[in-house]
């Protein structure tokens, strides 16, 4: 039951004509120069539209000069249309820019429709807008090795050259000749193809030697190869979860993760980034009415799009604590990173004590490729089985195993703690130089540098003119973010040179602030 | 005699501020140029943040002996029920990240009439002691040194006073005199908005607030002051020249449209009053600060009433700015470290994810089959019906929501499927529909 207020209302006029009218009618007076009328009809104005309207000078329209002379009728007039009439009228945008630049992938994943190909059409037509506005980051191609500097063609075939911040290999072992020489060497001795499933005859005697090596560097002797980081990911957490079972995951872990997880189970907890706390409650609450079933805690180690990591000798012991499983994605880390290369894992040494590590080797190690390694013979069999993107895909071809065998030969090497000296050379120039400038990088430290920009139509205009401009970064938004919280994500390789990495920073606080006019936008980068 | 802080505009934004400053022993001068109690275009309504607000300033009992109050609204999209409340601890966090502490949060809503809550603001600012002048209309800045060092302007009795201070507060609302004084552009732009039209309505009872969308069109009752009811309507500014050819016809045709229930229930009840209406709701946001002077509440942001946060945002722009300002006027903090704290907060990522939201819902284009699908998702699931509700009020931040993983989540633990709506029957004719202007 509403309370009585102990004012009554004060009455007014119920059948009084509307506030538009009425300013309609003033204007009209207006346009005839009798102040008088404008002034007679402006006391019918309701006091919440005169009270809004604070600068109109509703109580002196009178002395209003009628002939306009001094500008002030002409200004009421003015700011009276204003008021009533549509503001888009008066400032006409690109509809093309407006529907590239304002809508998120997300608006498109439950399309309508029972044509799953018509259905399409409509996700389509956002992609051309993005395209024609030149806005689309996704889908450019190499014209020649990625090296630090890169020369790439848009998919509107526009060609452009620049520093290269777009191309995921750490240690720069693409150019490398040992690499090179590898590559060369098993397609000669086995051929382009492994023709085979790793659990039939698609392994060769390299993937052996890999599989040993990469023990070694994680400390974690069992090792097995999958075709692609994604498919490591996936395999390992639908191989090992089932649908009793629960999931608790970092909300940041990566994609193939993420998935991976909701395929197994629905039993599925997204936890805070990095909240080691919040796990232990989670886990706490899980084992007060779950004492049967399993649980997988799953995080990364170098988180790609945050560049930060979290405390996992704390997540590992928690997770013992209350029988849960720990699975590590180090992709980003391994080899580019840590002591001997051996990343987020050596750095906490934690070499050989964490329940599951997964990596890929797309990011140091200069080829496709993914493992999953721990302690035990009886989880590499299991995982081998049940984790379908092992059992049920091609392997490895030789050329990309002998390729990564290498890298981890170099990574362990003088060499690699030299190439990883070079590279953070190149990381601490590159962030010193953005920070000065007064942008935020996040996270700490390591080959990724995510630089903050926030709301997507300034990075979708930032990203345009750095196209023009001479550098090469990939700029993250929604679905790889979340919404809002949009970026650059600069991949440093051992081969920029520092002053490379300076005058990429300039020239991206350059088209920062252009698209920051451009839009002529007052918002700032800071998070909260 | 020089004041610490002179604050233009009484209301939401300028009196709280006004109070807040005057509790911290600042001598301030709180004028407007009209006078109180007396209403002023707004949606009326108080998320639970801003009814938090008032309990930590001590105002809360004050409104609530003489409005009505509920802990739960209903949104309801195209035949789509959600019904929430925002959760304590998301409140507590807010406040926390916001203002450094969390006390004083309470879960309900209100819609209070503004000749009810401005009065009381007013009087709040008056008693901790602030010098109110009313009917007073500042017609100019004095500025020295391209600082402004005070106002000009005519009190009730017609005379012209010249009044003085260290710093010049705007919280003179969208049309804000400080802002076009000083000639402030406009950023951040959008045009796209909604009209809006409302009366206060008797004769019968929603209990609590409904938030309704169908199509381009949204409508709202909820309880207010007097033992009535506001019930608004609104749609995409596109329409509103059409809208306008039969403002009591269209009313009530867009309420049949939104809700029939809604609509039958106005039918049967009594207007109280005229009906009144904007078209002034465009987004922008204006510089925060310069040489003595900062803007607060929608002076320094406007943004369009469909989510109907304005009120709220102004309580908390008040908090923000009195804080920055006390360490000034303090000694504590430099002016420029004061405003940067100030700026830092108003201006930031997820400042600007909320402005895009509300901009964009403002458009009022027609919900996409994947948003009305998402609503469906939601159904059943309370924790996440409360964030969505917690997101679309800005208590938490649209990112947090807004986030692959924890929509893909929502998705697979969905308990109802679209086969339960209408509007999912044939989407695409029902979309057609809904682009056609029902007032033309």
């Amino acid at each position: 039951m509403p309370h009585q207020g102990a004012d009554t209302v004060t009455t007014t006029e119920l059948h009084q004509r509307d506030d538009g009218e009425l300013i309609e009618e003033i204007l009209r007076a207006a346009r005839s120069g009798d102040v008088e009328a404008m002034a007679r009809t402006a006391a019918e104005v309701s006091e919440m539209t005169r009270n809004w309207a604070g600068h109109i000078p509703w109580d002196d329209l009178a002395d209003l000069d009628p002939s306009g002379a001094d500008g002030e009728l002409a200004r009421v007039v003015a700011d009276l249309t204003e008021m009533w009439e549509p503001a888009h009228l008066r400032n006409p945008v690109d509809p093309d820019e407006e529907y590239a630049l304002d809508k998120n992938a997300y608006d498109f994943y439950r399309p309508a429709g029972r044509d799953l190909l018509a259905r399409t059409e409509d996700f389509y037509g956002w992609v051309e807008a993005r395209r024609r506005t030149e806005t689309w980051q996704y889908s450019r191609v190499l014209e020649a090795a990625p090296d630090s500097v890169a020369q790439i063609t848009n998919d509107l075939g526009k060609r452009t050259r620049g520093i290269n911040f777009n191309s995921q290999d750490y240690l720069s072992f693409n150019t490398h000749p040992a690499i090179r020489e590898a590559a060369a060497r098993a397609m000669r001795d086995y051929g382009p193809h492994s023709a085979g499933s790793p659990m039939v005859l698609g392994n060769t005697r390299i993937s052996d030697e890999l599989e040993v090596a990469l023990g070694e560097l994680t400390g974690l002797e069992h090792v097995t190869l999958f075709p692609t980081g994604w498919a490591a990911g996936f395999g390992a957490i639908v191989g090992l979860v089932r649908q009793s079972d629960h999931v608790v995951i970092d909300r940041l872990a990566h994609s193939c993760l993420q998935q991976g997880a909701r395929a197994a189970t629905r039993n599925v907890v997204r936890y805070e980034h990095l909240n080691v706390e919040a796990v232990r409650q989670h886990l706490a609450d899980i084992r007060s009415h779950d004492s049967r079933n399993g649980i997988l805690v799953v995080t990364d180690g170098l988180f790609s799009v945050d560049a930060d990591w979290p405390d996992l000798v704390t997540l590992q012991r928690v997770c013992r604590e209350h029988d849960a499983t720990l699975l590590v994605d180090v992709a980003h880390d391994l080899g580019s990173m840590g002591p001997g290369g051996t990343g987020v894992l050596g750095m906490q040494d934690l070499l050989g004590q964490v329940d599951i590590a997964m990596g890929a080797f797309s990011k140091t190690f200069c080829s496709n490729g993914g493992f999953v390694a721990s302690n035990s013979p009886a989880l590499k069999q299991y995982i081998k089985m049940f984790g379908g993107s092992h059992f049920f895909s091609n392997a490895l071809s030789p050329v990309q195993t002998a390729v990564v065998r290498e890298a981890a030969r170099i990574i362990r090497s003088p060499e690699g703690d030299e190439l990883r000296a070079r590279l953070f050379t190149a990381i601490h120039a590159l962030r010193d130089e953005l920070t000065g400038r007064g942008l935020t990088c996040m996270g700490e430290p390591s080959p990724i540098v995510p630089l903050l920009i926030g709301n997507e139509k300034l990075a979708r205009t930032a990203n345009r003119l750095l196209f023009d401009r001479g550098v090469l970064a990939f700029m993250v938004e929604f679905p790889v973010t979340p919404t809002g919280s949009s970026r650059f994500r600069l991949q440093v390789q051992a081969g920029h040179r520092p002053e490379e990495a300076r005058e990429a920073a300039r020239i991206i606080e350059g088209a920062i602030a252009d698209s920051r006019a451009y839009l002529s936008s007052a918002f700032g980068s800071a998070p909260r | 005699m020089m004041y610490d802080a002179i604050v233009v505009g009484g209301r939401c934004a300028g009196a709280s501020t006004a109070l807040l400053l005057a509790r911290q022993g600042h001598r301030v001068l709180l004028v407007d140029r009209s006078s109180f109690p007396s209403d002023v275009i707004s949606t009326h309504f108080l998320w639970p943040h801003g009814m938090s607000y008032l309990n930590r300033w001590g105002l809360l009992e004050q409104v609530t002996d003489v409005t009505p109050t509920y802990t739960t609204i209903d949104i309801v999209n195209d035949g789509i029920t959600l019904s929430g409340s925002v959760p304590p601890e998301l409140l507590r966090e807010y406040f926390r990240d916001l203002h450094g502490d969390d006390s004083g949060v309470v879960g309900s809503y209100a819609s209070v009439r503004r000749r009810v809550l401005d009065q009381i603001l007013v009087e709040a600012a008056a008693k901790a002691g602030a010098e109110v002048r009313t009917g007073f209309t500042v017609r100019e800045l004095i500025t020295e040194d391209g600082r402004v060092v005070g106002v000009r302007g005519r009190a009730a009795d017609g005379r012209t006073y010249e009044e003085r201070a260290r710093v010049v507060i705007g919280a003179d609302g969208r049309n804000s005199f400080v802002a076009r004084a000083l000639d402030l552009p406009k950023f951040d732009e959008r045009p796209r908005c909604t009209f809006a039209y409302w009366s206060y309505w008797s004769g019968f009872e929603p209990g609590r607030g409904q938030i309704h969308r169908r199509g381009r069109l949204g409508g709202a009752v909820v309880p207010t002051n007097f033992g009535q009811n506001m019930v608004l309507a609104w749609g995409p500014s596109e329409w509103s020249r059409e809208f306008r050819a039969d403002v009591p016809g269209n009313y009530q045709r867009a309420l049949d449209f939104i809700s029939p229930e809604l609509g039958e229930a106005v039918r049967g009840g009594t207007r109280e009053e005229r009906i009144y209406g904007t078209l002034d709701q465009s987004g922008f946001l204006r510089p925060l600060h310069g040489p003595g002077w900062v803007l607060v509440g929608d002076a320094q942001t406007a943004k369009d009433q469909c989510t109907a946060i304005g009120i709220t945002h102004a309580f908390r722009d008040a908090e923000l700015v009195s804080a920055a300002l006390h360490g000034w006027l303090a000694g504590e903090t430099a002016l420029d470290e004061a405003m940067a704290a100030y700026e830092g907060r108003r201006r930031s990522q997820n400042a600007a994810a909320y402005h895009d939201y509300v901009c964009t819902l403002a458009e009022m284009r027609p919900y996409r089959h994947d948003e009305l699908q998402l609503f469906v998702a939601l159904r059943g699931n309370q924790e996440e019906t409360d964030r969505f509700i917690a997101t679309h009020g800005d208590v938490a931040p649209v990112s947090e929501f807004f986030q692959a993983s924890n929509l893909f989540l929502l998705n697979d633990a969905a308990k109802e499927s679209s086969a339960d709506y209408a509007v999912f029957d044939d989407f695409a004719a029902t979309s057609r529909m809904y682009q056609q202007n029902p007032f033309a």
